[in-house]
């Protein structure tokens, strides 16, 4: 390279630019589909991703545990109030299930979302190296069945979709990711509206083209509306912190907490078919 | 020799970035750990070696990032020349300067960057991307840089990173 004369290595850089940038218009179009190459450096990471992932947990369990016995010890006490206090309703709450049960079997009643979903559970085994986009990857792969556009859940609420996917690992691409577009309903005013990511990583969404007489409240419940989109209906999205008028001011937008902690997600479900009929078909990760 | 040296490093910083560095998440942002090493490798190096390594190990980036292939490599590419400015300008034994550097050359990339996801269609809000990724980062990075320094500087002054230009 120090051998080159100033023309020559303008002309090295200027074709060098050319290439990255046609190579980066291609990619553009083609970013859910892993190139041969990278499906087999994560094959070879996954191992190596796994055990960082593991030792860095381990280490920041270490760190953080002396702030964390104060904040136990807080919450220890508030803890027993509280379950003196849930004593008391846990013996209500023993004769209400009774008659719940009763009523349901006799209205056949399917309230229970889990019951009507195949999950596959995966570890989390690594995130997105830069701060712009937000996907994980996750232990579970083409041969554990993993397809494309499979939902991916936790008992929290929604995670995101599966991006990509290789032999024994897949990505996932959060809700909180720019790229991504749920379609969602408000549970109390039953508005329509696409839950879209910000970028970076503090777990904000929002909710545009919610139409002006249907505006939710700050508290509202968002969930999967399941209108023709990839992610089966009433899956919790995420909570109204903020509403908004649109910037076209024919619709409001609202800015919405996720219902997921993205910062401490370790373990998923990966809902692999639904099935309206409801029988539990959980299996372990 | 020491060039495989460094890209040995920018690997097992990729690796802790994909895994452990999401432990120390600050206000949304992680530090861009191999951003880091391409602008000190600059800022020790040149501007040459450190637009040349700084493609590099971006090239590795977007392969283990997979999705838009080039745009760490181009960014990683004008952060290590732009710290490469600073070569034999700046008083390289104050880890101040280097950690100012480090923010400063963060934010010039990260601009680069968001730049190059608008060409690729990707809509962020510019106050979103500047308050929520490109200056928090900057200044994760500083700090992350001025922790770092030392021990980088002497790995190019006497350990594995010793050695002539590329």
């Amino acid at each position: 390279m120090s051998r080159m004369s100033g023309g020559k290595r303008l002309i090295f850089l200027a074709v060098l630019l050319i290439v990255i940038l046609v190579g980066l218009h291609y990619s553009a179009g083609n970013v859910d589909r892993l190139t041969p190459l990278e499906s087999a450096l994560r094959e070879t990471l996954a191992p190596v991703q796994r055990l960082a992932m593991v030792a860095g947990r381990e280490v920041s369990g270490f760190v953080s545990a002396p702030a964390r016995l104060i904040k136990v010890s807080r919450r220890n006490q508030a803890l027993e109030e509280r379950v003196e206090e849930l004593e008391g309703k846990l013996a209500q709450y023993g004769e209400i299930k009774e008659e719940n049960a009763r009523l349901k079997e006799l209205l056949a009643f399917k309230t229970n979302l889990a019951s009507q979903l195949t999950t596959e559970a995966a570890a989390v085994i690594g995130r997105t190296p830069g701060n712009w986009f937000g996907s994980i990857i996750i232990n579970k792969g083409a041969k554990d069945g993993i397809r494309r556009d499979m939902t991916v859940i936790t008992p929290a609420g929604l995670v995101g979709r599966v991006m990509r996917v290789s032999d024994s690992t897949a990505e996932v691409l959060l809700i909180t990711d720019p790229r991504s577009g749920v379609g969602g309903l408000v549970q109390e005013t039953r508005a329509p509206g696409i839950v879209e990511g910000v970028a970076g990583g503090r777990g904000v969404l929002q909710m545009v083209h919610i139409p002006n007489d249907l505006a939710p409240d700050k508290g509202h419940g968002i969930i999967t509306s399941g209108f023709g989109s990839v992610f089966p209906k009433g899956i919790p999205v995420g909570t109204v912190t903020e509403v908004r008028r649109e910037r076209s001011g024919l619709f409001k937008m609202a800015l919405v907490k996720s219902a997921v902690d993205f910062n401490r997600l370790e373990e998923v479900l990966v809902i692999t078919s639904v099935n309206p009929g409801g029988s539990d078909n959980s299996r372990g990760g | 020799m020491r060039s495989l040296y460094f890209l040995l490093l920018v690997l097992g910083a990729l690796i802790l970035q994909v895994t452990a560095l999401h432990f120390i998440v600050v206000l949304g942002v992680k530090p861009d750990l191999v951003l880091i090493l391409v602008i000190l490798n600059g800022f020790l190096r040149g501007t040459r070696e450190g637009a040349f390594l700084g493609f590099v190990g971006g090239i590795l980036q977007d392969l283990v990032s997979g999705g838009y292939f080039g745009m760490h490599a181009l960014t990683n590419m004008f952060a290590g020349y732009l710290a490469g400015l600073g070569e034999g300008r700046l008083y390289r034994d104050n880890r101040v300067i280097a950690a100012g550097l480090s923010g400063f050359c963060t934010l010039g990339a990260q601009l680069v960057y968001y730049l190059l996801l608008e060409l690729v269609g990707v809509q962020v809000p510019v106050l979103t991307a500047l308050v929520s990724i490109i200056i928090p980062l900057g200044v994760y990075n500083a700090l992350v840089a001025l922790v770092i320094y030392g021990w980088y500087y002497r790995s190019h002054q006497r350990g594995m990173l010793r050695g002539r230009e590329i």
